[in-house]
């Protein structure tokens, strides 16, 4: 009970923050038409205007470097690419308000192009080839003179009206800009509050794991890049035309991507909220500077910008919108409470019996170079069965289950799993596995760090909920069952091991698998505990799910297992009865060695 | 046959030249494990101390390479100490790519605010009079750059090799936790390799500055190269860094005369990009141990 009053006080009160939250956010918005038009001067509104245009980028940017966590330092590409596309088409008649999605368009396929071959980069490397291929991108730009005018840059046709996006005044500039504000916002978070969302924080946190809770980490991100690239060059062709003026330096430009993302990064990276404050904190400050110091000071904005990011990266590195989020929930945390007991599952009286085949392996092989850690190991799964997996240390169990989830192809053999309708199909990659039901937990843990446990959860649960509000019941109902109610709002980086370890097989629970593989997931925790999930495992296997575990602890393994597989080298050397497995000779010689063969 | 001789010449010396600034990068990305996107930034720093002392003292401009060599170490030092070191642990490594590139924007604008955007003419004090080899016209200036980046490689691997620090410093970059429980310093071993990256695109910068006219934004072009270089001879390899330097410098002299001059820096990059994606070890990359940071 005390489970649920604890939970609705941390949701109520985060409600409240949230609230306040929202009405701050209203009040800056308000504030960036109120302002300029109040004071009614040019200059003012230039610099309002610029702010929207920023935080529209940098909000769009974020989707990419922060949701996704790739540090894209090419993001003028997709800028540019709308900007080049409006003035081209306005010269030939066409209006920018079409203009911005032929533009957009073109940016989608270049932002896929770019980013596909590069999703195998990380960090750094990721950053290094987007600013690659803008280099690219400029020099190309510079050289088709015909269609971009090349370095003396292109000049549009100046016809004034709402249709041309070209106006004498500045207000319809500004509420043009805000307008495309408000869209990057709503756009970023509804996607960071549905299930793209998640799916792409938990890509970024961990790949391997996000693949294993079903997630088809290319696609996200293929999608990422393709809203944000799509949400940039609509920016860029009003950009173009509030400029009247492009060309390849300052619509390619590695400085103006960085801009884009030093934003970002100082609001908050990864919020939804985080671009639009940083960019309202310094646009003001450096326009200013460049307005009231003028050419003078050539120079001196880019110092205040190089300046505040090496500040905020040493002290403030989770932007502005840390230290909001750390003053209100302050008083959410989680007081030091004990994990409360996995549930005891009643068992059901029925006597237990296998069903058919539900996976079948065979004759799998795996090298690595030299080394034969794979040899002719083949089994079946029966509907409803516990396979227990044992073995010396390095004999191979984990390798084999990298094969049975897709996470490693086998040099020869097969692995082949009865999909729900009852057709036996041989998936190949994480994604198929998931698909027809085949959950797994890592030995070494791979919580979504970032996440919550409640996140952490909804991540697996979102194979059978795509709905966010259901994905949650299901998660939270998931972590009551497995004893990680009262961490609920917890971030996962704060979880004990063996906290963690129980979030691992929550994770996979929520995708309601059929087939469950289990790596070492008792190692570390106390006795009682084992005893607990271990009855939470029967009853499990109770509702027809099969399990193969690999596991340490004899205790469970031997009350667990309806069938044992122990593995040596690579190889299946006995398999049968758990009773009967531990007194065979192959076996107490490869744990014990030769001499206790007859002990 | 002449003109093609002459284009291959001229790929190498400028290859040669490439190399001096991309070894120190290489340096400090193979073992400080970070990418220093203000590398360009220390290049154009020491150009402009280069210009300064030789304009102000009227000495030669290879002179100069005495104060600015060691005036770099400590920028390059002071870099890790204060801005690198503090962000080794943190969780996500976009915060060490940030950091470095606020230090480029920052020094580069600094240098804008300074000098302004015209260029600066260090005196070329007769290198920039030719020589002939055989057919081939090069200046002499790029000679002394091409045999200064061959005695950097040697003497920075001899040193890797042979010496106690060097042992440590490769000790460090293999596992740092391994070499701390062996005695290691291993903070001392960052600066001291950062500081060293540093002092070797000093020496670099008052080779070059003879050369080549200074800007506040000349590093970013030869930063951009230099990663190039670097990824192509396999990401922390010093030799690998020359030979990928001499391969972009005849790609980059061919391209600008076969392919056209305006096209020579998208070749350079795509060749980038395709290595990148398809071999990210590198043309003559051994595979490291860059658990952290490998592609």
């Amino acid at each position: 009970m005390t489970d649920t009053t604890s939970m609705t006080q941390a949701s109520g009160g985060g409600l409240s923050a949230q609230k306040l939250g929202l009405i701050a956010v209203a009040v800056l918005l308000a504030g960036l038409i109120a302002v300029p038009v109040a004071v009614g001067d040019e200059f003012v509104y230039h610099i309002f205007i610029t702010i929207c245009l920023f935080a529209a980028l940098s909000t769009a940017w974020n989707i990419v470097g922060g949701y996704a966590g790739q540090l894209s330092l090419g993001h003028a590409i997709f800028y540019g690419i709308g900007g080049y596309a409006g003035v081209i088409l306005v010269n030939l008649g066409i209006s920018p308000w079409f203009g911005m999605f032929a533009g957009a368009a073109v940016a989608v396929v270049a932002a896929i192009v770019v980013s596909w071959p590069c999703f195998r980069l990380h960090g750094p490397f990721f950053a290094l080839a987007t600013i690659a291929f803008l280099e690219v991108f400029r020099v190309l730009a510079l050289h088709f003179r015909e269609l971009t005018g090349g370095a003396t840059g292109l000049m549009i046709q100046l016809n004034i009206g709402w249709e041309w996006m070209v106006f004498r005044e500045r207000l319809p500039a500004l509420l043009i800009a805000f307008g495309m504000l408000l869209v990057c916002l709503a756009v970023a978070w509804a996607i960071r509050s549905h299930r793209l969302g998640f799916y792409l924080v938990a890509t970024r946190e961990r790949e391997s794991a996000a693949k294993a809770a079903g997630v088809g980490t290319v696609k996200v991100r293929l999608m990422a890049v393709s809203i944000s690239a799509a949400l940039s060059a609509m920016v860029g062709t009003f950009h173009a035309m509030y400029l009247t003026f492009i060309e390849p330096e300052s619509m390619f430009s590695l400085q103006f991507s960085i801009q884009i993302a030093m934003f970002a990064l100082i609001g908050g990276i990864g919020t939804v909220w985080g671009p639009l404050l940083g960019a309202v904190l310094l646009v003001p400050i450096t326009e200013f500077a460049r307005g009231a110091l003028g050419s003078e000071a050539i120079g001196l904005h880019g110092f205040v910008y190089g300046v505040v990011l090496m500040l905020v990266v040493l002290f403030l590195p989770n932007g502005i919108m840390g230290v909001v989020h750390r003053f209100t929930s302050g008083s959410e945390k989680t007081e030091g409470e004990q994990a409360a007991p996995v549930a005891a599952a009643p068992r059901s009286a029925v006597p237990h019996e296998a069903g058919r085949e539900v996976m079948r392996v065979e004759g799998l092989q795996k090298h690595f170079g030299g080394l034969h850690v794979t040899n002719d190991v083949g089994f079946t799964l029966r509907e409803g069965e516990i396979l227990g997996v044992i073995g010396p240390n390095g004999a191979g169990k984990t390798t084999v289950f990298n094969m049975l989830s897709g996470f490693l192809k086998p040099d020869e053999g097969r692995v082949s799993v009865l999909s729900p309708s009852g057709e036996w199909q041989e998936p190949a990659t994480p994604a198929d596995f998931a698909t027809l039901g085949v959950g797994r937990t890592f030995q070494i843990v791979q919580p979504f760090a970032a996440m919550t446990v409640e996140e952490n959860i909804m991540v697996g649960a979102f194979h059978r909920h795509p709905h966010v509000g259901d994905a949650r019941e299901a998660a939270r109902e998931t972590a009551h069952r497995m004893g990680l109610g009262p961490y609920l709002n917890a971030e996962a980086a704060s979880l004990t091991i063996g906290g963690l370890k129980r979030l691992e097989v929550a994770r996979v629970m929520a995708m309601e698998p059929r087939i469950l593989l289990l790596d070492e997931v008792m190692a570390g925790i106390n006795q009682t505990d084992v005893r607990r999930a271990v009855d939470l495992m029967l009853s499990i296997r109770d509702t027809g799910v099969s399990i193969i575990a690999i596991e340490h602890v004899m205790q469970a393994v031997m009350s667990l297992s309806d069938r044992v597989i122990v593995i040596n080298s690579g190889q299946i050397i006995a398999q049968g009865d758990p009773q009967e497995v531990v007194r065979d000779e192959h076996v107490i010689e490869a744990y014990l060695g030769k001499e206790f063969t007859h002990a | 046959m002449d003109t093609f001789l002459q284009i291959v010449a001229n790929g190498l010396m400028l290859g040669g030249l490439f190399a001096i600034v991309a070894v120190g990068l290489t340096l400090i990305f193979g073992i400080v494990k970070v990418i220093n996107f203000a590398h360009g930034e220390f290049l154009m720093v020491g150009m402009y101390l280069t210009f300064l002392l030789s304009t102000g003292m009227d000495v030669h401009p290879y002179l100069t390479a005495a104060a600015v060599a060691p005036a770099l170490f400590v920028l390059g030092a002071l870099t890790q100490r204060l801005l690198i070191q503090p962000l080794m642990s943190a969780r996500d490594e976009h915060v060490q790519i940030f950091a470095t590139v606020g230090l480029s924007t920052a020094l580069m604008n600094l240098a804008l605010l300074v000098f302004g955007a015209d260029i600066a003419n260090t005196p070329a004090h007769g290198v920039r009079s030719q020589v002939m080899l055989g057919e081939v016209r090069i200046l002499t200036g790029q000679l002394w750059v091409f045999g200064a980046a061959i005695l950097l490689v040697i003497g920075l691997q001899l040193f890797m090799k042979k010496t106690r620090t060097g042992r440590a410093i490769r000790a460090t970059a293999q596992n740092r936790a391994a070499a701390r429980l062996m005695g290691i310093n291993d903070k001392f071993i960052y600066i001291l390799t950062f500081g060293l990256g540093a002092a070797c695109v000093g020496l670099g910068s008052s080779l070059i500055a003879p050369l080549y006219p200074t800007s506040p934004t000349i590093g970013t072009y030869f930063v951009l190269i230099a990663f190039v270089c670097v990824v192509l001879g396999g990401l922390g390899s010093i030799p690998g860094a020359f030979f990928g330097a001499l391969v972009i410098g005849l790609v980059d002299a061919l391209s600008g005369f076969y392919i056209g001059s305006d096209l020579r820096e998208a070749v350079v990059f795509t060749i980038f990009l395709l290595i990148l994606i398809l071999k990210p070890s590198g043309l003559f990359g051994t595979r490291m141990n860059l658990s952290h940071v490998s592609p």
